[in-house]
């Protein structure tokens, strides 16, 4: 059969199957995250995979919705879910409101993009993450960090670090230099697509002082061990950045006792994709992925703009980056488990069926039976084949 | 101390970006743009580098493949990747535009709506036109543009431009001026952070050398 032109045998742009051998090593990872986050007492939650496109877009910035897939239903707009933040925090506010707080959720779903296929992140792609509502302590963002960083442990990847930074920093500075709305968001804007040729024409046009300026095309390199804080501090003269600063002081100390300080790095220019954070926030970089691996942190106001105020804060990782950087890194563990191949000479069919299911019951094992009866040369066969490790013949 | 991989592009940038990144350092002996090497390693230094087609400097840097590479405005803004833009180089320096026959000049730059357009560069040219409110038909070429009002293909072209003598050669005029472009310094999104230090440093020496000995 000439398969090349079937349209029908094929996927759409973005999208994959998943075969056993690699589903079987996912399965692994999504189980390890699960007892992880419940041992922490978050509690897993499911979400519709599309949304109103309005409730979507609640949160982010204008133009993301360019890259979400929509769809429209009896003549509303609805869009595939891009990320798993904003529809938990619609349910909080709309199911949950009468929860005792804080609320510790967690989450391993698909999420959608309609954007071009990057390294472990196709259009549909999975996610595993956490949100903590109802705290503005620093101790909720520790233990969100923290919980990413033992996340990643878990899982058995190695070469990676956390690069912890705070919104509020970099606001300060530019609200105590004066600089107005319109100039602050293109230089946000121009900072948020790593061009930073462009953040520093824009900071040469302003009109503030030489230590202003200089300060600010500072913000981006601002990235290294705790030395970066009191540089920080140095560098700004006003309550909104020191503040931040002592938040991620705070955050840190904890993070220490957490022993998840030392994956810990800081970056206080540290810019997020989507438009929600509001305080401390982090990003997971990993050997041998070009790309993010996690990312998270504050969003205060989202609830509120759902209508009930309530400070929250979380994370978000990558399973297929995950899987991805740890093969890269050559880390891949071979969760393949032993299996068993029952066989059978003739008129034994029922005895193997009885047989089989003792053997499941007794080794915890996967056993596989054959449908026909064999001879013991067959069944050698065909136990290589069915990848088993063991025969178990009956004759 | 890990290796630094840099994506050096094939054509003009290539010896001055080479001769320029020397000077901070950062070498390979045989690093030329004709080696059959695809990958030239400096184990001393810890530096690879990977000479590449122009358009695939700015892939091989977002995907990481690449921690650093240089590359001109004209290619990173049409190829849009997620990449840092860390420094402006100021060499390699050129502008894109839009040219029509002498002949056949008119009045307006609307007057050209729902023409065509031969470009290397169909996604800088539609953001350029969208900003005008003019919708145009794109002919997507990889090389002598020119040729394409010449022979019929289209109506106009959008093209870089370092001196004009080609523009003169085949009759044609600058209309609109689109985008300035020159070397740019890009970096990896993870590399950046995980080898800050070292691409830190590079930076800074790269800055000195040019205040130093102006642009190359």
């Amino acid at each position: 059969m000439d398969i090349t032109d079937n349209i029908t045998l094929k996927v759409p742009y973005g999208t994959r199957d998943s075969l056993p051998d690699e589903t079987r090593k996912k399965r692994a990872v999504k189980e390890k995250l699960s007892r992880l986050f419940n041992s922490f007492g978050y509690e897993e939650v499911e979400t519709p995979i599309v949304e109103y496109l309005d409730t979507l877009t609640m949160g982010s910035a204008k133009g993301d919705e360019e890259n979400m897939l929509k769809l429209i239903s009896r003549g509303e707009t609805l869009a595939l879910r891009h990320e798993m933040t904003t529809p938990i925090a619609r349910m909080a506010v709309s199911r949950l409101s009468d929860s005792p707080l804080p609320l510790k959720l967690c989450y391993i779903a698909n999420v959608y993009r309609q954007e071009e296929t990057q390294a472990g992140r196709q259009c549909e792609f999975c996610q595993a993450g956490v949100e903590l509502m109802g705290s503005s302590a620093a101790a909720a963002d520790a233990e969100v960090v923290a919980l990413c960083v033992r996340a990643i442990d878990e899982c058995s990847l190695n070469d990676y670090r956390v690069f912890l930074g705070h919104i509020g920093f970099v606001q300060g500075l530019m609200t105590e230099y004066g600089i107005n709305a319109d100039a602050q968001r293109k230089i946000k804007k121009a900072m948020e697509r790593r061009d930073l040729v462009k953040t520093e024409s824009i900071i040469d046009t302003l009109d503030i002082d030489k230590t202003a300026k200089r300060n600010l095309k500072k913000m981006p390199w601002l990235i290294g061990g705790e030395d970066i804080l009191t540089l920080a501090e140095n560098m700004a003269n006003n309550e909104t950045s020191s503040a931040a600063v002592n938040n991620l002081r705070e955050i840190y100390k904890l993070l220490k006792v957490y022993g998840a300080a030392d994956a810990v790095s800081f970056d206080l220019g540290i810019t997020r994709d989507f438009g929600y954070y509001t305080g401390a926030v982090f990003e997971v970089y990993a050997k041998g992925l070009g790309f993010p691996l996690a990312g998270g942190g504050r969003y205060d106001n989202m609830l509120a703009d759902f209508g009930s105020s309530c400070p929250a804060t979380g994370f978000s990782l990558g399973v297929d980056r995950l899987l991805l950087a740890r093969k890269r890194q050559g880390g891949e563990e071979d969760t393949a488990a032993a299996a068993i191949y029952v066989a059978y000479g003739a008129g034994l069919e029922e005895k193997a069926v009885t047989e089989a299911a003792r053997l499941r019951e007794e080794e915890n094992v996967a056993v596989r039976l054959a449908l026909k009866s064999e001879t013991k040369d067959e069944a050698q066969k065909s136990m290589q084949e069915n990848r088993c490790s063991r025969l178990f013949y009956l004759e | 101390m890990e290796y630094l991989t840099v994506a050096l592009p094939k054509g003009k940038l290539f010896k001055i970006s080479a001769d320029l990144l020397a000077k901070a350092d950062i070498y390979a002996e045989g690093l030329t743009e004709k080696s059959r090497k695809l990958v030239i390693t400096n184990e001393e230094k810890k530096v690879n580098f990977i000479v590449a087609k122009t358009a695939d400097v700015p892939t091989y840097v977002e995907y990481g493949a690449a921690d650093i590479g240089i590359i001109g405005k004209d290619v990173l803004a049409e190829t849009e990747k997620d990449v840092y833009e860390l420094m402006d180089l100021g060499f390699g320096k050129c502008h894109l535009m839009m040219a029509v026959p002498g002949d056949k000049r008119r009045e307006k730059l609307t007057d050209w709506a729902h023409t065509r357009v031969a470009t290397k560069f169909p996604h800088i040219a539609e953001k350029f036109f969208n900003r005008h409110g003019m919708q145009m038909e794109y002919i997507k070429m990889n090389g002598s543009i020119e040729l394409g009002p010449i022979v019929g293909l289209s109506e106009s072209i959008v093209d870089i431009v370092e001196t004009g003598t080609t523009l003169k050669e085949n009759n044609l005029t600058e209309i609109a001026r689109i985008m300035d472009a020159s070397a740019r310094l890009i970096v990896n999104r993870a590399s950046f952070k995980l080898k800050f230090d070292r691409i830190d440093k590079l930076t800074r020496d790269l800055r000195k050398i040019l205040e130093r000995e102006g642009t190359p």
